[in-house]
């Protein structure tokens, strides 16, 4: 969810050295943390919205309150929810 | 101890609240003693949580769906329009939508969603719920009137406070772990700042409404619940199994009001027997209200001789209510 920065012309020696740092050291972990972050959002959006794929969660008064700030993940959860799985489930 | 004193000795009490079955007297009490507290100087709102609310019926003026409407000096009522509130609040929504992501229309799998959802029948309950803590949230008045749905909508009114609060509690976890996660990739990241998360705050936000409401319900210094009964074996079995349950979900019980006691004095009077004989059944009834609920009782209030509607019969029934 992190915004664009305006990326400077020439980057300098130690911001390379950082992001080869990142790579080697951290980047498996955050890419990690971020997929667990992925899932919880989806099952959150179970528990809010699980209406939509048919199936009744309480209370709806309140869950349309929580509706806006979900709007651009109900296609991908729908369709990770909907779908099948296969042998790419365990590869990525 | 008397209406009158209960009510004089507990100022503090400002949420005052009539259960019971269907028919009772809910609304008759709700208004006579809203009449009564607005005649002593106190402002007063009479409001209610029934879909199909007749405080409309009892003051004989239209007030549904119109805010809090002036009877007469210090007097206000109100009739919660659950449609109109659904209405608005889905158009809320949508508006919102349109705002964050700059959509021309609410997208089409979204829109079918906002109306399902609003056609749950769960969803006019939790509407008035909603409007009920907007109206005592305001606090603009000195005493809330509660005109409560019959029984058992009553139950599931406290219960749902009980349900959405545990709701409410376990996705807010949901959401407070997921919230560590990403603080945890920011800083493997090395990013300064994550962006506080709106659905959390929505969350705490919807939890804060849930628990003013509930609180009120359940306050005992600031609410106080009467029952109505009539002297009748169904209505005393039922209002037992109810005060039973409301007590468990610590609604602070304040009294009973008994409705519809047949005047005693007709007794000397050459009545039929058939009026004998409904005497005679009450006088049963009230004797068994007296051993169940003994002190509890606040006041008997005999049946008129003609339905109360209109000002001057609140009066009058206001009248007897409090002893004046």
């Amino acid at each position: 969810m992190s915004q664009d920065t305006p990326s400077t012309p020439k980057k300098g020696f130690f911001q390379n050295l950082k992001e080869i740092m990142y790579g080697m050291a951290s980047h498996d972990m955050s890419r990690y943390a971020l997929r667990t972050r992925a899932s919880m959002e989806h099952l959150f959006i179970l528990i809010t919205m699980g209406d939509m794929i048919g199936i009744p969660i309480l209370p709806p008064y309140y869950s349309l309150r929580l509706l806006p700030y979900v709007v651009p993940q109900i296609s991908t959860w729908k369709r990770r929810l909907l779908r099948e799985k296969d042998v790419s489930d365990a590869m990525f | 101890m008397s209406l009158k004193t209960t009510f004089q000795q507990h100022p503090e009490r400002r949420y005052i609240m009539f259960g019971g079955k269907g028919g009772l007297g809910k609304t008759t009490f709700s208004a006579a003693t809203a009449y009564w507290l607005a005649s002593q100087g106190k402002k007063v709102l009479v409001f209610s949580v029934d879909p199909q609310a007749s405080l409309s019926d009892i003051f004989q003026k239209d007030i549904f769906g119109k805010g809090p409407v002036k009877i007469m000096e210090n007097l206000w009522a109100q009739e919660i329009d659950a449609d109109q509130h659904i209405r608005e609040y889905q158009n809320e929504i949508r508006q919102k939508i349109l705002d964050m992501y700059g959509f021309e229309a609410v997208p089409d799998e979204i829109e079918q969603y906002i109306q399902a959802a609003s056609a749950e029948p769960a969803m006019e309950e939790s509407a008035i719920f909603d409007a009920v803590v907007d109206i005592v949230v305001g606090g603009n008045y000195d005493y809330y009137i509660y005109d409560l749905v019959p029984l058992g909508h009553a139950l599931y009114y406290l219960s749902m406070a009980k349900v959405y609060d545990e709701w409410i509690n376990k996705i807010t976890k949901l959401r407070e772990e997921m919230r560590e996660y990403e603080e945890m990739v920011s800083r493997l990241k090395r990013e300064k700042e994550t962006e506080e998360d709106q659905i959390l705050r929505e969350l705490q936000y919807i939890r804060t409404r849930i628990n003013t409401s509930s609180r009120i319900l359940t306050d005992k210094e600031k609410t106080a619940f009467f029952f109505v009964v009539v002297p009748e074996e169904m209505i005393l079995v039922d209002t037992q199994k109810a005060a039973n349950l409301f007590a468990k979900f610590d609604v602070p019980i304040s009294g009973y009001v008994v409705n519809r006691v047949v005047p005693r004095e007709l007794l000397s009077q050459n009545i039929p027997s058939y009026l004998r004989n409904r005497i005679e059944m009450q006088d049963k009834y009230l004797k068994q209200i007296d051993e169940m609920f003994g002190a509890q009782v606040a006041s008997h209030v005999p049946e008129l001789e003609r339905d109360v509607t209109g000002l001057p019969m609140i009066e009058k029934l206001a009248g007897i209510m409090f002893g004046e």
